[in-house]
Protein backbone atom coordinates (compact mmCIF):
# COMPACT_ATOMS: atom_id res chain seq x y z
CA UNK A 1 0.00 0.00 0.00
CA UNK A 2 0.76 3.65 -0.71
CA UNK A 3 2.50 5.56 1.83
CA UNK A 4 0.58 8.70 2.63
CA UNK A 5 1.65 11.67 4.65
CA UNK A 6 -0.22 11.82 7.76
CA UNK A 7 -1.55 15.32 7.74
CA UNK A 8 -3.48 14.36 4.33
CA UNK A 9 -4.23 10.39 5.28
CA UNK A 10 -6.15 12.74 8.26
CA UNK A 11 -8.11 14.54 6.21
CA UNK A 12 -8.63 12.05 3.80
CA UNK A 13 -10.05 10.05 6.65
CA UNK A 14 -12.15 12.37 8.05
CA UNK A 15 -13.69 13.02 5.00
CA UNK A 16 -14.98 9.51 4.69
CA UNK A 17 -16.22 8.17 8.02
CA UNK A 18 -19.66 8.50 7.58
CA UNK A 19 -19.09 6.74 4.45
CA UNK A 20 -17.05 3.65 6.36
CA UNK A 21 -19.51 3.58 9.50
CA UNK A 22 -22.00 2.73 6.89
CA UNK A 23 -20.11 0.25 5.12
CA UNK A 24 -19.66 2.09 2.00
CA UNK A 25 -16.19 2.32 0.80
CA UNK A 26 -14.05 -0.18 -1.18
CA UNK A 27 -12.44 -2.87 0.44
CA UNK A 28 -9.26 -0.49 -0.13
CA UNK A 29 -10.35 2.66 0.97
CA UNK A 30 -12.03 0.70 3.79
CA UNK A 31 -8.47 -0.65 5.22
CA UNK A 32 -7.15 2.84 4.66
CA UNK A 33 -9.18 4.43 7.00
CA UNK A 34 -8.96 1.19 9.54
CA UNK A 35 -5.15 1.75 8.98
CA UNK A 36 -5.18 5.09 9.78
CA UNK A 37 -8.18 5.16 12.91
CA UNK A 38 -5.17 2.53 14.54
CA UNK A 39 -3.38 5.13 15.50
CA UNK A 40 -5.51 8.31 15.53
CA UNK A 41 -7.38 8.69 18.26
CA UNK A 42 -9.33 11.34 16.77
CA UNK A 43 -10.27 10.08 13.89
CA UNK A 44 -11.39 6.55 16.21
CA UNK A 45 -13.57 8.01 18.45
CA UNK A 46 -14.86 9.68 15.15
CA UNK A 47 -15.98 6.03 14.10
CA UNK A 48 -17.61 5.51 17.62
CA UNK A 49 -19.27 8.56 17.79
CA UNK A 50 -20.67 8.06 14.19
CA UNK A 51 -22.31 4.79 15.35
CA UNK A 52 -23.48 6.08 18.08
CA UNK A 53 -25.19 8.87 16.48
CA UNK A 54 -26.82 5.94 13.74
CA UNK A 55 -27.63 4.16 16.54
CA UNK A 56 -29.63 6.80 17.98
CA UNK A 57 -30.61 7.91 15.03
CA UNK A 58 -32.60 4.49 14.24
CA UNK A 59 -33.77 4.47 17.38
CA UNK A 60 -36.30 7.51 16.36
CA UNK A 61 -37.63 5.96 13.97
CA UNK A 62 -40.72 5.44 16.55
CA UNK A 63 -42.84 8.27 16.83
CA UNK A 64 -45.94 7.76 18.74
CA UNK A 65 -49.17 8.38 16.74
CA UNK A 66 -47.93 8.90 13.77
CA UNK A 67 -50.89 7.84 11.41
CA UNK A 68 -52.08 10.54 8.98
CA UNK A 69 -55.51 11.55 10.09
CA UNK A 70 -58.48 10.82 8.57
CA UNK A 71 -59.02 13.83 7.01
CA UNK A 72 -56.54 13.32 4.78
CA UNK A 73 -58.42 13.16 1.27
CA UNK A 74 -60.02 16.07 2.21
CA UNK A 75 -58.56 18.30 -0.85
CA UNK A 76 -58.19 15.41 -3.32
CA UNK A 77 -61.85 14.47 -2.35
CA UNK A 78 -63.08 18.28 -2.92
CA UNK A 79 -61.30 18.83 -6.04
CA UNK A 80 -62.60 15.47 -7.47
CA UNK A 81 -66.00 16.57 -6.63
CA UNK A 82 -65.53 20.00 -7.90
CA UNK A 83 -63.91 18.32 -11.38
CA UNK A 84 -67.35 16.17 -11.69
CA UNK A 85 -69.85 19.04 -11.09
CA UNK A 86 -67.50 21.13 -13.61
CA UNK A 87 -68.07 18.54 -16.18
CA UNK A 88 -64.42 18.74 -16.63
CA UNK A 89 -61.62 16.78 -15.05
CA UNK A 90 -59.50 18.71 -12.43
CA UNK A 91 -56.04 16.69 -13.51
CA UNK A 92 -53.94 16.10 -16.41
CA UNK A 93 -55.38 12.36 -17.01
CA UNK B 1 -32.18 -3.76 5.81
CA UNK B 2 -33.07 -1.01 4.83
CA UNK B 3 -36.70 -0.65 4.13
CA UNK B 4 -37.79 -0.38 0.79
CA UNK B 5 -40.37 1.68 -1.36
CA UNK B 6 -40.53 -0.77 -4.60
CA UNK B 7 -44.05 -2.95 -4.05
CA UNK B 8 -43.57 -7.08 -4.40
CA UNK B 9 -44.09 -8.55 -7.85
CA UNK B 10 -48.39 -9.33 -6.63
CA UNK B 11 -48.64 -5.54 -5.36
CA UNK B 12 -46.78 -4.18 -8.97
CA UNK B 13 -49.81 -5.50 -10.41
CA UNK B 14 -52.54 -4.67 -8.64
CA UNK B 15 -50.55 -1.12 -8.43
CA UNK B 16 -50.41 -1.03 -11.86
CA UNK B 17 -53.66 -1.37 -11.86
CA UNK B 18 -54.79 1.19 -9.67
CA UNK B 19 -52.28 3.76 -11.65
CA UNK B 20 -54.47 3.18 -14.55
CA UNK B 21 -57.64 4.01 -13.17
CA UNK B 22 -56.32 6.92 -10.83
CA UNK B 23 -55.21 8.27 -14.49
CA UNK B 24 -58.64 7.55 -15.45
CA UNK B 25 -59.82 9.89 -13.12
CA UNK B 26 -61.29 7.40 -10.34
CA UNK B 27 -60.37 9.17 -7.24
CA UNK B 28 -61.47 6.03 -5.00
CA UNK B 29 -58.55 4.06 -7.04
CA UNK B 30 -56.18 6.95 -6.05
CA UNK B 31 -57.26 6.92 -2.86
CA UNK B 32 -56.55 3.12 -2.63
CA UNK B 33 -52.97 3.46 -4.08
CA UNK B 34 -51.61 6.68 -2.27
CA UNK B 35 -53.83 5.26 1.83
CA UNK B 36 -50.68 2.67 1.99
CA UNK B 37 -48.09 5.07 1.53
CA UNK B 38 -49.93 7.88 3.62
CA UNK B 39 -49.05 6.84 7.05
CA UNK B 40 -45.14 6.86 6.24
CA UNK B 41 -45.61 10.07 4.07
CA UNK B 42 -46.73 11.90 7.37
CA UNK B 43 -44.48 10.46 9.44
CA UNK B 44 -41.37 11.54 7.32
CA UNK B 45 -43.20 15.15 6.95
CA UNK B 46 -43.92 15.21 10.88
CA UNK B 47 -39.70 14.76 11.00
CA UNK B 48 -39.26 17.24 8.59
CA UNK B 49 -41.52 20.19 9.55
CA UNK B 50 -41.99 18.77 13.41
CA UNK B 51 -45.69 20.28 13.51
CA UNK B 52 -48.81 17.71 13.25
CA UNK B 53 -50.88 20.46 12.55
CA UNK B 54 -48.29 21.39 9.31
CA UNK B 55 -47.47 18.03 8.38
CA UNK B 56 -51.06 17.30 7.89
CA UNK B 57 -51.23 20.27 5.67
CA UNK B 58 -48.46 19.84 3.95
CA UNK B 59 -49.54 15.84 2.88
CA UNK B 60 -52.68 17.13 2.09
CA UNK B 61 -51.23 19.42 -0.33
CA UNK B 62 -48.97 16.50 -1.61
CA UNK B 63 -51.75 14.18 -2.34
CA UNK B 64 -53.56 16.77 -4.11
CA UNK B 65 -50.25 17.80 -6.26
CA UNK B 66 -50.30 14.24 -6.73
CA UNK B 67 -53.63 13.69 -7.62
CA UNK B 68 -53.74 16.39 -10.23
CA UNK B 69 -50.43 15.18 -11.64
CA UNK B 70 -51.30 11.51 -11.93
CA UNK B 71 -51.58 11.83 -15.26
CA UNK B 72 -48.22 12.85 -15.77
CA UNK B 73 -46.93 9.53 -13.42
CA UNK B 74 -45.02 7.75 -16.37
CA UNK B 75 -43.81 5.03 -13.85
CA UNK B 76 -40.18 5.18 -14.24
CA UNK B 77 -40.17 4.78 -10.34
CA UNK B 78 -42.36 3.44 -7.34
CA UNK B 79 -45.77 5.47 -7.31
CA UNK B 80 -44.32 5.09 -3.24
CA UNK B 81 -40.73 6.61 -4.21
CA UNK B 82 -42.77 9.27 -6.60
CA UNK B 83 -45.72 10.13 -4.03
CA UNK B 84 -42.74 10.67 -1.21
CA UNK B 85 -40.69 13.44 -3.74
CA UNK B 86 -44.11 15.24 -4.07
CA UNK B 87 -43.98 14.89 -0.49
CA UNK B 88 -40.50 16.33 0.37
CA UNK B 89 -40.50 18.52 -2.00
CA UNK B 90 -43.91 20.39 -0.49
CA UNK B 91 -42.70 19.87 3.34
CA UNK B 92 -39.23 21.93 2.02
CA UNK B 93 -41.38 24.72 0.11
CA UNK B 94 -42.87 25.03 3.37
CA UNK B 95 -39.44 25.29 5.26
CA UNK B 96 -38.48 27.53 2.99
CA UNK B 97 -41.62 29.90 3.49
CA UNK B 98 -40.68 29.67 7.04
CA UNK B 99 -37.28 30.30 6.77
CA UNK B 100 -37.84 33.51 4.92
CA UNK B 101 -40.23 34.53 7.51
CA UNK B 102 -37.16 34.34 10.06
CA UNK B 103 -39.01 30.88 11.84
CA UNK B 104 -37.47 27.93 12.62
CA UNK B 105 -38.45 24.35 12.70
CA UNK B 106 -40.84 23.86 15.91
CA UNK B 107 -39.71 21.52 18.45
CA UNK B 108 -42.67 20.40 19.37
CA UNK B 109 -41.95 17.27 22.20
CA UNK B 110 -45.60 16.09 21.68
CA UNK B 111 -45.69 15.83 18.17
CA UNK B 112 -42.15 13.93 17.92
CA UNK B 113 -43.36 11.73 21.55
CA UNK B 114 -41.13 8.63 21.13
CA UNK B 115 -41.96 5.78 22.55
CA UNK B 116 -39.93 4.14 25.53
CA UNK B 117 -37.93 0.77 24.88
CA UNK B 118 -39.90 -1.55 27.59
CA UNK B 119 -37.80 -2.42 30.95
CA UNK B 120 -35.94 0.41 31.16
CA UNK B 121 -35.37 2.07 34.10
CA UNK B 122 -36.44 6.03 35.03
CA UNK B 123 -32.67 7.27 35.20
CA UNK B 124 -31.96 5.13 31.75
CA UNK B 125 -35.30 6.82 29.99
CA UNK B 126 -34.44 10.22 31.07
CA UNK B 127 -31.00 10.08 29.82
CA UNK B 128 -31.87 8.73 26.33
CA UNK B 129 -35.05 11.09 26.56
CA UNK B 130 -32.10 14.14 27.13
CA UNK B 131 -30.09 12.78 24.17
CA UNK B 132 -32.83 12.35 21.75
CA UNK B 133 -34.32 15.91 22.09
CA UNK B 134 -30.62 17.32 21.43
CA UNK B 135 -30.67 14.79 18.48
CA UNK B 136 -33.95 16.63 17.34
CA UNK B 137 -32.82 20.33 17.87
CA UNK B 138 -29.57 19.23 16.37
CA UNK B 139 -31.69 18.06 13.03
CA UNK B 140 -34.54 20.86 13.36
CA UNK B 141 -31.61 23.34 12.81
CA UNK B 142 -29.80 21.86 9.43
CA UNK B 143 -30.61 23.66 6.78
CA UNK B 144 -33.62 21.26 4.33
CA UNK B 145 -31.49 19.50 2.09
CA UNK B 146 -29.37 17.95 4.71
CA UNK B 147 -32.42 17.68 7.17
CA UNK B 148 -34.36 15.79 4.24
CA UNK B 149 -31.31 13.30 3.61
CA UNK B 150 -30.70 12.20 7.34
CA UNK B 151 -34.59 11.99 7.92
CA UNK B 152 -35.00 9.41 4.62
CA UNK B 153 -31.71 7.27 5.57
CA UNK B 154 -30.70 7.11 9.18
CA UNK B 155 -34.32 7.56 10.87
CA UNK B 156 -36.60 6.07 8.31
CA UNK B 157 -34.11 3.59 7.26
CA UNK B 158 -34.70 4.04 3.53
CA UNK B 159 -31.93 2.60 0.76
CA UNK B 160 -29.72 4.98 -0.07
CA UNK B 161 -31.42 4.50 -3.00
CA UNK B 162 -34.88 4.99 -2.85
CA UNK B 163 -33.54 8.27 -0.73
CA UNK B 164 -31.43 9.97 -3.30
CA UNK B 165 -34.81 9.19 -5.78
CA UNK B 166 -36.84 11.06 -2.79
CA UNK B 167 -34.01 13.88 -2.27
CA UNK B 168 -34.29 14.36 -6.27
CA UNK B 169 -30.49 14.34 -6.84
CA UNK B 170 -27.94 11.91 -7.66
CA UNK B 171 -27.00 9.04 -5.24
CA UNK B 172 -23.04 10.61 -5.23
CA UNK B 173 -24.95 13.68 -4.41
CA UNK B 174 -27.03 12.52 -1.65
CA UNK B 175 -24.34 10.55 0.04
CA UNK B 176 -22.51 13.73 0.28
CA UNK B 177 -25.24 15.46 1.88
CA UNK B 178 -25.67 12.75 4.22
CA UNK B 179 -22.05 12.69 5.61
CA UNK B 180 -22.39 16.43 5.99
CA UNK B 181 -25.48 16.32 7.71
CA UNK B 182 -24.13 13.59 9.89
CA UNK B 183 -20.93 15.91 10.88
CA UNK B 184 -23.30 18.52 11.70
CA UNK B 185 -25.21 16.61 13.89
CA UNK B 186 -22.66 14.96 15.33
CA UNK B 187 -20.72 18.29 15.98
CA UNK B 188 -23.82 19.51 17.70
CA UNK B 189 -24.50 16.97 19.97
CA UNK B 190 -20.85 16.27 20.83
CA UNK B 191 -18.50 13.31 20.62
CA UNK B 192 -18.85 13.24 24.50
CA UNK B 193 -22.38 12.82 24.77
CA UNK B 194 -23.17 10.25 21.73
CA UNK B 195 -19.90 8.10 23.45
CA UNK B 196 -21.66 7.96 26.68
CA UNK B 197 -25.13 7.21 25.27
CA UNK B 198 -26.90 4.09 26.21
CA UNK B 199 -26.92 1.04 23.57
Amino acid sequence: MRLFRRGNEHAWSQSRLSHYVEGDLTRRERLRVQLHAEHCPECSRGIRALRALLRLAGSLGALENARAPASIFDRVRADAKAAARGGARAHDG
Amino acid sequence: MSPVLAPSRSATTEESTLVSRAQGGDVAAFEQLASAHTDRLYAVVLRLVGDRGEAEDVVQEALLRAWRAIGRFQRRAAFATWLHRIAVNEANRTLGKRAQAGNSVPIDDESLKLSAPPHEGPARTAERGELRRSLEVAIAELAPPYRTALVLRDIEGLSTRDAAAIAGVGEAAFKSRLHEARMRVRAAIGDAALLAAPS
